[in-house]
This record gives C-alpha cells, sequence and structure tokens, in this order.
C-alpha cells in the first residue's frame, strides 16, 4: 500500500509540472511616463525573437514608446482572443492577423485603417511594395500595414534531380514538366511530387492562372456570393493532383508543414511546394542541394503571378489616440529598409520595402541563398490584377476546411470534378449564412 | 439479487425532510466557496451554451435574433454532423472497452508480490504523468509516414508502409490507440487500488478451499472490484467523449472528417468558424448524450456492482 502511494504522488508530481505553463505576462509597466504599445503577434520559435529584436531595437532607438510584444499563440487562437478583447480598452495597440483573417477584422468594425495616419501625415506609401499592399488595401483604403508576406514556391532535391538525368538547374515550370519530372524521380523508396494539404496552395495554384477563388471580382467589388474555384482553372489543379496519385508519382503528407518538410528532408519526395517563408530552415536543414523555382502553371498558360500571403499588423480602434500614434511609430520604422532587410533575412518573409533588397546585406545573403531571391522575383514579376490580389472573404477558414476535405476526396479516388463542386456548394451555404448575418446586424 | 442502495430507497425521504433545516445551514456556507466556483465555471457557461443555441449569434458570439430549433435541426440533416456523431461513438467503442481490459490486466500483473514490482507499477502508470499534447506529439512521431518508427516495424516484417492517420479508414482507429495508451496510467492505477484494497484473507480461504485461481478471479476479484471497474468505465467513458487534444495535434478532424469527433467539431465551429450558435448546439447535444449513457450506465451497471 505505501509503494502505491510513493507512486500515486510521483506521479501526481510529473502531472503538474507537465500541466504548468507559464500564462503570457501582458502586464503593462508604462511608470515611467512612456507610451505603452502592446504588439500581439502569433510568431512562434526563432521568429519570435527576431520580432522581439525588432521592438528591441525601436525601445533603444527612441525614448517616448515602449513596444512590448507578446506571443498569443496561432493566429486563429491570437484572432479568438483578440474578439473577447475587441473594442474595449483592453485592446492590444497591435494585432498581427492572417491574410485571411482581413475580410473578418473589417467587417468587425473594431479596428483602425491605417490609412488615417497615411493621409494625416502625407506618408509616402509608393515606398512600399505595391504587389504585397494591394491584398490589404480594400475599395482604396489601406487597412492594416503588411508585416510579415510569403508566397508559395517550388522546391525541390537538386541531387535527386542529377540522379534521375534531369537539370537541376532547370525547375519544372509546367504541369507536364512537373508529371514527366516525377516519373523520372519516383523510384526505390522516392515519391517525385508532394503538395501539402492547405487551402492556401489550392487557391495560389487557381491564381496563378489567372482563375478566381470566388465571385464578385474576388469579393472585392462586393461581398462575395458564389464560390468558382471549381471552374477550368480549379479543375485542372485537382486533375494534376488526381492523375499524379493514381500513377503513384504523388504522396499525399498530410496537413501538418512538419511532416511534408521532414519527408522532403528525409529524401521520401523529391519536390514539393512550401511557402517562402519556409526556405531558408529548409536549405540549411537540408543533406543535400536544394533547388527553387516559380509555382507551377499548366501548358500553355500564361503565368499571372502569385497571391500575397501572411500576415498583416491592425491597429485596435477603442484605445487612446496617443496609443494609436505611438502603434503608427512602430510600424513606420517596421517598414524602414535596414528593420525590412534584418527582418528578410532572418525569417524568409519579404520586405515590404523594396528599397531593402538593394542593401549590401540582403546582396550578399542571396549570394549564399539563391533561393531567396527565386521568391523575391516571384513577387516582382506578378501582374496585378483580382486573381492576384487575393479573395476577400469573412469565411476563409471554413472554405479552406472544405478544400482541404475535397483534396483529401481525391486520394480516395472521388473524380476531381465532384470533389470540388461538392466543396463549392458548402462554401456556398456559409457564404449565404455570412452574408445573412451581416445582413442582419 | 437486491443491490444494497435499493433498500436504502424507502428511506430517502425522511432524510429529504430534514435538509434545509437550521442545523444544515452550517453545511451549506461550508459549500458555499466550491458552490461559487461552480456556478462561475459550470453552471452559468452550461446555461448559456443552452440559451445561445437558440439564436443566429455574430461573430463575438453575441445572439443576434431567435432561431428556434433551427440550429438543431439544421445539424441533425447535415451530413458532417451525422458523420461526427458516427466518429464520436466509434471512438468511444474503439478505446473504453479495449483500454480497461487493458489497464485490468496490467494492474492484475503488478499486484503480484515479487521483487522490484514497484518498476512495473511506476512504468505502467507512467502515460499519467504525460499532458495529452506531448504524448500526441510521440504518437504523430510513431505514426509519421516517411520518418515514423511504427512503418519501419512494419518494414521490418516485411510489410508495406501505412499512411495511418492520412488515411480516412486507420486514422481513427490510430488516434483511439494512441488516447487507450494515454489512458491506462490513469485507469491502471485507480485498479490497482482498488485491486490492494480487497482483503487478503478472501483469497487465503479460496486458496485453503482449493479453489482455481480463474474461479477466484471470478468469484472474489471481480465482484470486490466492481465498484471500482464501475467508476472507471464511467470516468473513461465521459473521458473518450470528451477527447480533444490529441485529435487537434493528430489529425485535425481529417482526412475528410473521419476524426471530427463532436468536441472537435464544436471547437473547429465554435473558433475557427465563429458560428457560436451553431457551436452551442452541438454542445447541447453531446451533453445530452453523454447524460443518457451515463444515466443507462448507472442504472443497468450498478445492478452489477457489489457495494461492501
Amino acid at each position: 500500500m505505501k509503494k502505491l502511494w510513493m507512486v500515486s504522488i510521483l506521479c501526481m508530481l510529473i502531472f503538474m509540472t507537465a500541466c504548468s505553463n507559464d500564462a503570457a505576462n501582458t502586464e503593462e509597466s508604462s511608470g515611467d511616463g512612456k507610451t505603452e504599445v502592446i504588439f500581439w503577434h502569433s510568431m512562434s520559435g526563432e521568429l519570435e525573437n527576431v520580432v522581439q529584436e525588432v521592438a528591441d531595437g525601436f525601445n533603444a532607438e527612441q525614448d517616448e514608446i515602449t513596444v512590448t510584444p507578446v506571443f498569443q499563440g496561432t493566429y486563429e487562437e491570437a484572432i479568438t482572443k483578440f474578439n473577447t478583447v475587441a473594442g474595449t480598452e483592453d485592446a492590444p495597440a497591435i494585432m498581427q492577423t492572417f491574410e485571411v483573417g482581413t475580410k473578418y477584422m473589417i467587417d468587425s468594425g473594431k479596428i483602425q485603417p491605417v490609412q488615417k495616419f497615411i493621409d494625416d501625415e502625407g506618408y509616402d506609401m509608393n515606398q512600399w511594395e505595391k504587389n504585397i499592399t494591394n491584398y490589404y488595401s480594400v475599395d482604396d483604403t489601406q487597412y492594416s500595414m503588411p508585416f510579415n508576406s510569403s508566397t508559395p514556391v517550388l522546391i525541390y532535391n537538386k541531387d535527386a534531380f542529377k540522379e534521375a538525368g534531369l537539370d537541376p538547374e532547370k525547375a519544372p515550370e509546367t504541369y507536364s514538366e512537373i508529371k514527366e519530372a516525377a516519373k523520372k524521380l519516383t523510384k526505390d523508396d522516392q515519391v517525385g511530387f508532394s503538395i501539402l494539404n492547405y487551402g492556401w496552395f489550392i487557391e495560389e495554384l487557381i491564381a496563378v492562372q489567372g482563375g478566381l477563388f470566388v465571385d464578385n471580382d474576388n469579393g472585392r467589388s462586393g461581398n462575395a456570393e458564389k464560390a468558382v474555384f471549381n471552374g477550368e482553372e480549379g479543375l485542372k489543379v485537382f486533375e494534376l493532383i488526381s492523375e499524379m496519385h493514381k500513377e503513384g508519382t504523388f504522396y499525399n503528407t498530410g496537413q501538418n508543414w512538419d511532416d511534408i518538410r521532414a519527408a522532403f528532408q528525409s529524401g521520401k519526395i523529391a519536390m514539393y511546394l512550401d511557402s517562402s517563408a519556409g526556405i531558408r530552415a529548409t536549405v540549411d536543414n537540408a543533406p543535400f542541394e536544394v533547388g527553387a523555382g516559380y509555382l507551377p502553371v499548366p501548358d500553355g498558360v500564361d503565368r499571372q503571378g502569385v497571391i500575397i500571403g501572411g500576415a498583416s499588423l491592425w491597429m485596435a480602434k477603442d484605445i487612446d489616440e496617443e496609443k494609436q500614434r505611438a502603434a503608427w511609430e512602430f510600424m513606420k520604422y517596421v517598414t524602414t529598409p535596414d528593420v525590412q532587410a534584418q527582418w528578410h533575412l532572418k525569417s524568409g518573409y519579404f520586405s515590404i520595402n523594396p528599397a531593402a533588397y538593394d542593401l549590401p546585406v540582403v546582396q550578399e545573403e542571396w549570394e549564399k541563398y539563391p533561393q531567396l531571391k527565386v521568391t523575391v522575383d516571384q513577387l516582382k514579376n506578378t501582374i496585378p490584377s483580382e486573381a492576384t490580389q487575393g479573395a476577400l472573404i469573412s469565411v476563409f477558414p471554413e472554405a479552406r476546411q472544405k478544400v482541404v476535405s475535397a483534396m483529401e476526396s481525391l486520394y480516395q479516388g472521388v473524380e476531381p470534378k465532384e470533389a470540388l463542386d461538392r466543396a463549392a456548394a458548402e462554401i456556398d451555404q456559409s457564404l449565404e449564412a455570412a452574408n445573412r448575418k451581416n445582413g442582419s446586424q | 439479487m437486491p443491490s444494497l442502495n435499493m433498500n436504502a430507497d424507502p428511506k430517502r425521504p425522511t432524510l429529504r425532510k430534514n435538509r434545509f433545516s437550521l442545523p444544515s445551514l452550517e453545511g451549506w456556507l461550508y459549500v458555499l466557496p466550491s458552490f461559487l466556483l461552480f456556478i462561475i465555471f459550470l453552471f452559468y457557461p452550461m446555461v448559456r451554451t443552452v440559451y445561445l443555441s437558440f439564436f443566429y449569434t455574430d461573430t463575438q458570439g453575441k445572439p443576434l435574433s431567435f432561431a428556434g430549433w433551427e440550429n438543431f435541426t439544421t445539424l441533425l440533416s447535415s451530413t458532417s454532423f451525422l458523420t461526427s456523431a458516427k466518429a464520436t461513438f466509434l471512438f468511444v467503442l474503439y478505446t473504453v472497452p479495449v483500454g480497461v481490459i487493458l489497464a485490468l490486466v496490467l494492474a492484475l500483473l503488478a499486484n503480484q508480490k515479487m521483487k522490484g514490482i514497484g518498476f512495473f507499477r511506476t512504468i505502467f502508470s507512467s502515460t499519467m504523468g504525460m499532458s495529452v499534447a506531448a504524448s500526441s506529439v510521440i504518437w504523430m512521431f510513431i505514426y509519421n509516414p516517411s520518418i515514423g518508427i511504427a512503418n519501419k516495424i512494419l518494414n521490418f516484417f516485411g510489410l508495406a508502409d501505412m499512411h495511418f492517420l492520412l488515411d480516412p479508414n486507420t486514422a481513427l482507429l490510430s488516434v483511439a490507440i494512441a488516447t487507450i495508451w494515454m489512458n491506462t496510467g490513469f485507469t491502471f492505477l485507480i485498479l490497482l487500488g482498488g485491486l490492494q484494497n480487497i482483503d487478503s484473507q478472501l483469497y487465503e480461504s479460496a486458496r485453503i478451499a482449493g479453489v482455481s485461481s480463474y474461479y477466484s478471479f471470478r468469484k472474489i476479484t471481480i465482484p470486490m472490484l466492481s465498484p471500482t471497474l464501475f467508476f472507471v468505465l464511467t470516468v473513461t467513458m465521459i473521458n473518450s467523449f470528451q477527447s480533444f487534444g490529441q485529435i487537434d495535434i493528430l489529425t485535425k478532424g481529417g482526412p475528410t472528417d473521419s476524426t471530427n469527433v463532436i468536441v472537435y467539431s464544436i471547437y473547429k465551429d465554435a473558433f475557427i468558424n465563429y458560428n457560436i450558435g451553431s457551436a452551442s448546439a452541438q454542445a447541447v447535444i453531446l451533453f445530452l448524450c453523454v447524460f443518457i449513457l451515463t444515466v443507462i450506465q448507472f442504472k443497468l451497471g450498478e445492478r452489477k456492482v457489489h457495494y461492501q
């Protein structure tokens, strides 16, 4: 009996230590007359340190404002927390939200468009990368400040290319080239190609062909009412996946970013689509040479470019004017070329300010990591249009789940057309419900 | 055989009469702190959930307009909710019986008196000391199709790779196996405690009478352990209905909704899609299911329970 007690006490101890985790410290410490700016973000791991460095740099540069970054979990978790304090004094001055939350934040009515400060000050917005600011600009109003932006790229194993007799310096650019390369690359334990089961990649593969995701010009000329991604462009994407999966040249790695990266690092897959933000870590970790290329397009289709992914910084509405000013100061600091260069190199996200790319530090790193340059070029070559501006819908997270389900059903042998139509019909319902809600408000 | 508490029934009304008389006021005072906590963190949210389930809500969860039964009727006619319900029941079916039997076998083994048994008791109960998140991450690596050890083992025996969490046919089962592993520690510990409380004299008498060990297991161990077993069954069943962490980490409800159990579907609806009304309705349905099953369990199960 005594022994049992010992065991149970021991277990309790382990259990308690496993459960205790320190809660985020959001205490304000503005006793020294400085304006405190709380900055909620979702940058985990290494990136959290980089965000802290940026804030430290700003705090050291002037003595009026203190910026305190607070990690709030994933984008979804952070937006849920923001939801509960939005519109109160406790709302953070700056809130980082992912790109698909854009419409949601605008509709919430709890945020202050940064356009106000741009106008007040006559701030020159032309120094920002047009292709990035486009996404966060609605009806000619700049709502939020782009912060971390990324695009999808094709990543491939150069060593495997050599072994299969392919040119390692030339990335496949069209669907038929992808298929051909994948066929040659698939042997033994290695499979040619993979795409993460994540809605973003499908959106991008459609946009690069100039296709829209929803009607009303991708929801930019009015509230979206119908999903249109089940058109010709979407069908081509789904047919590619379905055909390659049937041939055995496409490997299903699930929904987890770490899994697809692990599969690539371990040589299980030879080509896959990744976010430009992950590229640097991928190159550093891979035991082989890594190549990067543009997002592939179907044969005979002109490349339209990519939609910007990532997140932007939003300003809360119902807080002191003084705090808003302070937040704006920080936002301006973040977009300076020096900070952007540091951000781009350490994180792999884009620089919002293209001037950063001309700085010697960036040029030197590009020599070492030519893959980073590929991502920047792909974005620069993007042709602005509703397609590449990206869709604007309030039920985006839900829409992405439906698209993921549709992708997953492909691996079960469902016909591409059927899978797409089903997902589109479900998203139509969600859109209708969301519009009804907005109408009754 | 009528159980003891049934005999106690006729006495209850006399007890009830005295419940609110003055002397018990002091008792209420003692209960007050925990009662307050219950009200704030349990009863109020529960009532609020039921309330919200009858409304259309905005994204912040504020009720917009009365929806009547619509949240419920939409749910019950939607295929995705029915898939969720099916996944939930299958999940409970996979995890509860196997989990309890496994823990019982381990507890019987660890109940022997021999040198070094403390080591095994610690090992068997060790999963209790791990958070769901940590154990899920371990299983995520085990199941990883390209680098996971599960496939390495299969390959060693000349079998083909399996997509444990990526194939809708095996995903739920794979999550269930991980869950059984996670729950074993707790169940084991409770059952071992129950076994140790059985009077050793009973076994001694049985040995003198010369009955087989199977017979003494059936006639002594099981009846004497029945209150503990009953408790463990009820608790693991409710736990199983409420499993969330492992699903969030391992599958996120996929592939093709095959592991989208009701709790996960509530989470997705409330915190990703911001349909608080529909999520509340699902929570109410889940509550009713668990409630009804627990009542049935008490009605049927308790008859077989032997209280000393």
